[in-house]
């Protein structure tokens, strides 16, 4: 270790967990932009010699793509609508109003942040079956509601309780109800935290893939993940469309990570986090 | 002993708290607390839908025919096999990236951007990327290996080494949420902390093991539990990496009641697998919880 600094040995650790983090999603960017030619020559390129779109046009047109986009997007949506709904609702309880089983309430929600989806397999499959539910958006947005409610429960809680109450007492005595206070009042203040529950409900949806492929596999209802799974014939890859919409899907995600890093931090810390 | 007017708004707010949490509970009830109870009832019941037969009570015939069956014994021989090699094998890689991160840089966003991205890529498509990497003719492992090795490593030929491939991948997409939870702990330790046992003559080995890592129990307790129960569920990477391949030799509990329940239509076996995998998790929820109101 002679001879290096401690500066540069803290920046070269940085650079590994740089290099740690982004290299598969940058090689996995660089294989979308070469040829198949190119894909196929061994020893391997690293830099595309001649970049290309045409993966990523072909990505479009040889499958619904778009579709698949806009279905993640769809499901997503809803769910992380739906899920901040409830989840104020139930915060504001947990983080304001005087009631003896708080803790119980609490615990429950947290048992059921660990709770294994799937096991909801088998018996939500016969229920999304009974009903007619298979293949639609309805089959995945209650699940993907139950899945995020714990952890953006608890990340509201911890904010609601950030507000001073005298705020809230105040709006009261003018005249304003409780609800009213909450909505008027509370909300509003923990906009940030509404928001990076909504951010950590959208990550989940986006991500999940069990369901959607037990339940949604007609090729309409695809998410992302099951859509371009099924890129794959049995015995053939191709991999040069894949990589292309592995890169559609993964841009938006990483939009909003890039861009709300902190909230997300946050939020992941103040929920007692999950995976 | 609250006064009176205080009682009158108390009554006001149990109703209202009572409305307020209605959704979830109902939410809960719906998509957790039935689906259990109506898992556990169809895992003792002949349901198979491809025979087209009516469902019929069969007791526990579900549980012994799966104690004779290789292939969930081989399932969760895997599952329990990946839990053990790569939730370890996940905290000690996520601590040192959480150590790194929690250098004081002047420029923070890179390293954390690095932490979040992974934790933020759905796991399917880290399962295809990975599959990529390891694929044996153009994929990037082999390359780097290349140098060092003369012939290629052929990774989803044999069970071991798809096994080694898909463990690999879990560890690298599974380290940043460890090292996520485990920066928001140590960033919770007082910096005095440090000063004081700088100034009892402790070296940078001993505050770490001595302030540190004690300090850092409860984090690391809660991401050891959540990555286990998350382990214990394995599906996505595995699915997407080998399907199984080759054989069953890396078929997971998850994966196996995917199959019968939704490729075979075998409700009644894929329940009877499932209450198996619902009792281990069960189990580590309870260790959770008990760690913490221990710490409450």
């Amino acid at each position: 270790m002679k001879g290096i600094s401690p500066a540069a040995l803290r920046r070269l650790a940085a650079l590994a967990v740089i290099v740690n983090g982004v290299f598969p999603l940058l090689w996995i960017f660089l294989t979308s932009l070469k040829t198949e030619a190119e894909l196929t020559r061994i020893p391997i390129t690293w830099l595309p010699q001649a970049p290309t779109i045409a993966n990523y046009l072909r990505a479009f047109h040889d499958q619904p793509l778009a579709l698949y986009l806009f279905n993640s997007l769809a499901v997503a949506v809803m769910s992380t609508a739906l899920t901040l709904f409830i989840a104020t609702l139930a915060a504001y309880a947990l983080a304001r109003l005087n009631i003896g089983y708080r803790d119980l309430a609490l615990a429950a929600i947290i048992a059921v942040s660990t709770f294994p989806l799937v096991t909801l397999l088998v018996p939500l499959f016969q229920t999304m079956r009974t009903l007619g539910l298979l293949n639609s958006y309805g089959a995945l947005v209650l699940p993907y509601t139950v899945l995020s409610l714990p952890v953006c429960t608890l990340v509201l809680v911890s904010f609601f309780q950030s507000i001073p109450q005298d705020l809230e007492n105040a709006a009261m005595i003018d005249g304003c109800s409780r609800l009213g206070a909450l909505f008027r009042i509370v909300v509003p203040l923990s906009a940030p935290g509404v928001f990076t529950a909504g951010l950590l409900a959208f990550v989940n949806s986006w991500d999940e893939f069990l369901l959607a492929l037990s339940f949604n596999s007609a090729t309409r209802w695809r998410t992302l993940p099951v859509g371009i799974l099924l890129y794959q014939g049995e015995f053939s890859f191709p991999w040069p469309e894949i990589s292309a919409a592995l890169v559609v899907g993964i841009v938006p995600v990483a939009v909003l990570i890039v861009v709300f890093q902190q909230r997300v931090i946050a939020g992941l810390t103040a929920g007692g986090v999950k995976g | 002993m609250s006064k009176p007017s205080l009682r009158w708004r108390d009554a006001g707010d149990a109703a209202l708290a009572r409305v307020l949490l209605a959704p979830t509970f109902l939410l809960l009830l719906l998509i957790v607390v039935y689906p259990v109870c109506r898992l556990l009832w169809t895992s003792l019941l002949d349901l198979s839908l491809s025979s087209g037969m009516p469902a019929r009570f069969v007791g526990v015939d579900n549980y012994v025919s799966l104690a004779t069956d290789p292939e969930f014994w081989t399932a969760l021989a895997n599952t329990l096999l990946i839990t053990l090699i790569t939730v370890p094998a996940t905290l000690l890689v996520g601590l040192a990236l959480a150590l790194i991160a929690n250098l004081p840089f002047r420029i923070r966003w890179p390293v954390r951007l690095s932490l979040l991205l992974p934790w933020a890529m759905p796991l399917a498509f880290v399962g295809m990327i990975g599959g990529w990497f390891f694929q044996s003719d153009y994929g990037v492992v082999n390359d780097i290996l290349r140098h060092f090795r003369s012939t290629r490593i052929i990774w989803f030929n044999s069970g071991w080494l798809a096994f080694i491939a898909i463990c690999l991948t879990i560890i690298w997409k599974t380290s940043s949420f460890v090292a996520l939870v485990l920066l928001a702990g140590l960033q919770t330790i007082p910096q005095e902390l440090y000063e004081a046992a700088s100034v009892d003559g402790a070296g940078p080995l001993r505050r770490f093991l001595f302030v540190t890592l004690p300090l850092l129990r409860p984090a690391i307790a809660v991401a050891v539990i959540f990555r286990m129960i998350t382990s214990l569920q394995t599906f996505d990477i595995p699915l997407t990496m080998t399907r199984g391949g080759p054989g069953t030799s890396t078929v997971t509990l998850a994966m196996y009641i995917h199959q019968n329940t939704v490729d075979f239509l075998d409700l009644g076996y894929g329940a009877a697998l499932a209450v198996v995998l619902f009792f281990i998790s069960m189990a580590v929820t309870a260790f959770y919880l008990r760690q913490v109101r221990a710490e409450a």
